[in-house]
């Protein structure tokens, strides 16, 4: 006879058995702890190898201080241009009807697949000394490459489509009705902007913000290329932290990259808090 | 306001949403554009309303040219199928709004534009949901919302596009009553879109059957029924 | 009469929009890829191709890709199982995996490059832990596999998880009804449907990584013929002054870019058609 009390074993027909949801997990874990987490600890163990006052120490040497200071100020350029660049094309691409607009957004998605390195390249090649148009802005004192302008255009193409990107699944999705309506009620067109389409887009306009600026403070390659990497002129946070690494200075390369790491990690708690609380106002959480 | 359509036509890329039609709207009138999806009747609402530009023809009103008019210029009251209440705004914001757009020399005092929209809530009859947000509201006080905003800016005309679509049947009665009634105390002419002959019937003075792009039949609704002018027109009103 | 070039519209901005997105793109992206491809046309099929076929760049450019592959398709694996874990199964620290499978989109390259290495090398925890069983991964192909499987871990995952949100269940279920054993549903019904979400993600790994730099270069050991990656070569060309072979390697490169761009935009294309969705 069987106990009336006992639970009727089931076996949900859209579940994986225990077991395997189990290894699964435990996979996941694995697999992100080796590949992700382990890399984000040893960052922090090896900065504070000798202790916390020898890397604020060497965060403090005056080329530290002024390749943190040219990342901000880099940052701080390139990435309202882009955001700029960002909303001009998501109205231009949602509030107008064209031709050839799938191709402009590819163009846009077009920095994403294009090596780094090449990026740099590109703009050494257009702006460098020994090219026609870099040529003729040396003479008249105004160098691109080696400098400040071509640092932050190599910025600009690594991160140029991180804004409109997310803003363009957004303001397709919340169509053109809201805008008609502030237009039939005698709102001019900035007024419009700033007070139906801004308020709409902001959250997710942070979020391509957000984005933009975690990947403008950390490029690497196309920096390289083109800032030259002179102490206290044109070295970034990335490539400082290169340069001291190769001189063995361990504690102080990984010093500046704790720096970085730790705007990663607030980068990412800012994300997935907009995330949380935002869901419905991003492209990224709110998908098809 | 006396509304002339005269040979507008409106071609998207190679299909032709409007052939060139025409129709002369007596100042004052309730019209409806009745149709099927497709039949053109929501591109001459928006033609009239200054969001859609025509191919060719010309819009007057009052008997001067209107065609080249902005949006913003045409203060047409247009009440937007989906509504289009501004999410972030309280509901008494909403209906302040195109008051607040006005240039600075004939925008009324924040004291003026508060007795104003209490004004207009009481009229669509939701005196107290001022403060709240589009979102806390039911579809038929959206509706209402929206119809006050529309009103708010002193339109010359009112511009309705399937103002009764996304509600259900007994909301959708009561709010067909009230817009006539605020038809009839504003005096304001009035075009709206519907797919629901029953509704065109019952509410206008006017009925305008269109389908593809072609006017088929305008007439008075009992005229209309009695007499109707093409086979589609007929198979149309018999469904 | 054919389509008007842009539709006339009532919506302010036109002008400005246009002319802002038009006069960036044209400033920060175009004209500089325009330079490279016109520096290009100047040295001719030949002179790219005389550059290009040494067996250095060969190696660099093979190295790049066969690893990239490879790393793309270990994440195509993965990722797939990272995203069924996080949007399938509730579980204590869940929200922690699913913010840290973006770390590598957030974590500047350089950073990633010095702390893999200090982990992978000899002397590092992991590394040490390896070269017990006698497997050497800093500075040999294994290391540029492990940071390159680093650069491209976020992109399947984060394209497979919004698919598998869709997936309704009822469709499951179906499959259970008619039979089937959970293991054929998730063979013959679930992984179909993700395929293109995947392949995507597989396509944009694979961009990624063949193009990275920061992040390998630490760990790679660069030693030519054998970890020595094509952007690499590019950087050693320019700081050789070398403009013309630098640009010849990159636009070897370029066209690897845009064939990958053409492979992700026609894989969107088949699976809309196929199914309705991305």
């Amino acid at each position: 006879m069987s106990d009336a009390s006992s639970p009727v074993p089931f076996h949900s027909a859209t579940e994986e058995a225990p077991v395997a949801r189990w290894l699964l997990i435990g996979l996941a874990f694995a697999g992100l702890s080796i590949l992700v987490f382990a890399p984000l600890i040893a960052v922090f163990v090896e900065a504070l190898a000798d202790g916390v006052a020898a890397s604020l120490k060497s965060l403090a040497s005056p080329d530290a201080g002024h390749a943190i200071r040219l990342t901000l100020t880099i940052a701080a350029i390139s990435v309202p241009l882009n955001a700029v660049f960002g909303i001009a094309a998501a109205w231009f691409i949602t509030k107008f009807d064209f031709r050839g607009k799938a191709f402009l957004i590819t163009l846009i998605d077009l920095p994403f697949s294009v090596s780094p390195v090449v990026a740099g390249l590109c703009i050494v090649l257009m702006f460098g000394a020994n090219s026609l148009v870099g040529g003729w802005l040396v003479g008249h004192g105004y160098p691109i490459v080696f400098a400040m302008p071509g640092i932050i255009l190599a910025t600009m193409f690594v991160t140029f489509p991180f804004v409109a990107r997310e803003l363009i699944p957004v303001m397709i999705e919340q169509g053109r009705a809201e805008e008609e309506a502030a237009l039939t009620l005698g709102a001019s067109g900035w007024r419009t902007f700033w007070t139906v389409t801004l308020p709409n887009i902001r959250w997710a306009l942070l979020y391509g913000v957000l984005l933009c600026n975690a990947r403008a403070m950390g490029e690497f390659g196309a920096v390289s290329v083109v800032s030259g990497k002179i102490r206290g002129h044109t070295a970034t946070m990335p490539t400082t932290i290169e340069m001291l690494y190769q001189e063995y200075l361990s504690v102080a390369a990984f010093s500046v990259a704790a720096v970085l790491a730790l705007l990663a990690l607030l980068t990412l708690l800012l994300k997935t808090a907009l995330e949380i609380r935002h869901a419905d106002q991003l492209a990224a959480t709110h998908r098809h | 306001m006396h509304i002339e359509i005269d040979e507008i036509s409106k071609q998207f890329g190679t299909t032709a949403a409007l052939n060139p039609v025409s129709l002369s709207i007596p100042s004052g009138a309730l019209v409806a554009l009745l149709g099927p999806s497709g039949s053109g009747k929501t591109t001459l609402l928006r033609i009239l309303g200054g969001l859609e530009f025509p191919t060719s023809g010309r819009v007057r009103f009052d008997g001067q040219d209107a065609t080249g008019l902005t949006v913003q210029e045409r203060r047409a009251g247009f009440v937007f199928q989906s509504y289009a209440l501004f999410r972030h705004m309280t509901v008494f914001d909403n209906i302040a709004y195109g008051l607040n757009a006005r240039p600075r020399a004939s925008r009324p005092t924040k004291a003026e534009i508060v007795r104003r929209v209490t004004k207009l809530l009481e009229l669509i009859q939701l005196p107290d949901i001022g403060p709240r947000y589009p979102s806390q509201l039911s579809g038929g006080q959206r509706q209402r919302v929206a119809l006050a905003r529309a009103l708010a800016i002193e339109p010359r005309m009112l511009l309705l596009d399937e103002p009764f679509g996304a509600l259900d049947a007994k909301v959708r009665k009561e709010l067909r009553q009230g817009l006539r009634d605020i038809h009839d105390t504003t005096g304001l002419t009035t075009v709206f879109v519907t797919h629901d002959q029953e509704e065109a019937m019952q509410l206008a003075d006017l009925v305008v059957v269109m389908s593809m792009g072609r006017i088929e039949q305008i007439g008075k609704p009992q005229d209309i029924q009695a007499r109707p002018a093409t086979p589609f027109v007929r198979e149309f009103i018999a469904a | 009469m054919g389509r008007p070039l842009i539709h006339r519209s009532p919506m302010p901005g036109l002008g400005l929009s246009m002319g802002i997105t038009l006069t960036m793109i044209s400033l920060v992206v175009l004209l500089p890829i325009g330079a490279l491809l016109l520096k290009g046309a100047s040295y001719g099929p030949a002179g790219i191709w005389e550059t290009v076929n040494r067996e250095r760049v060969w190696a660099a450019l093979f190295l790049s890709f066969r690893l990239s592959f490879l790393a793309a398709t270990f994440n195509l694996v993965f990722g797939v199982m990272l995203a069924w874990v996080l949007v399938r199964y509730r579980f204590p620290g869940r929200r922690i995996l699913d913010a840290a499978v973006d770390l590598p989109f957030a974590l500047p390259t350089a950073v990633a490059g010095i702390s893999l290495t200090a982990l992978y090398a000899p002397n590092g925890v992991l590394g040490a832990l390896a070269s017990g069983i006698g497997w050497k991964i800093a500075y040999t192909q294994w290391g540029i596999f492990v940071a390159l499987i680093f650069v491209g871990l976020p992109f399947v995952a984060r394209t497979v998880q919004p698919v598998i949100e869709e997936i309704e269940r009822e469709v499951e279920e179906a499959s259970a009804t008619l039979g089937a054993s959970r293991l054929h549903t998730v063979r013959h019904v679930i992984l179909p449907m993700l395929a293109p979400a995947a392949l995507t993600g597989f396509a944009l790994a694979l961009a990624r990584a063949v193009g990275e730099y920061g992040s390998v270069i630490f760990i790679a050991g660069n030693i030519p013929l054998k970890t020595e990656i094509a952007p690499l070569l590019i950087i050693i060309q320019l700081e050789e002054f070398n403009y013309d072979a630098a640009a010849a390697i990159g636009i070897a490169m370029l066209l690897i870019s845009f064939a990958m761009l053409l492979a992700i935009n026609l894989i969107q294309v088949w699976s809309r058609r196929r199914i309705g969705y991305v």
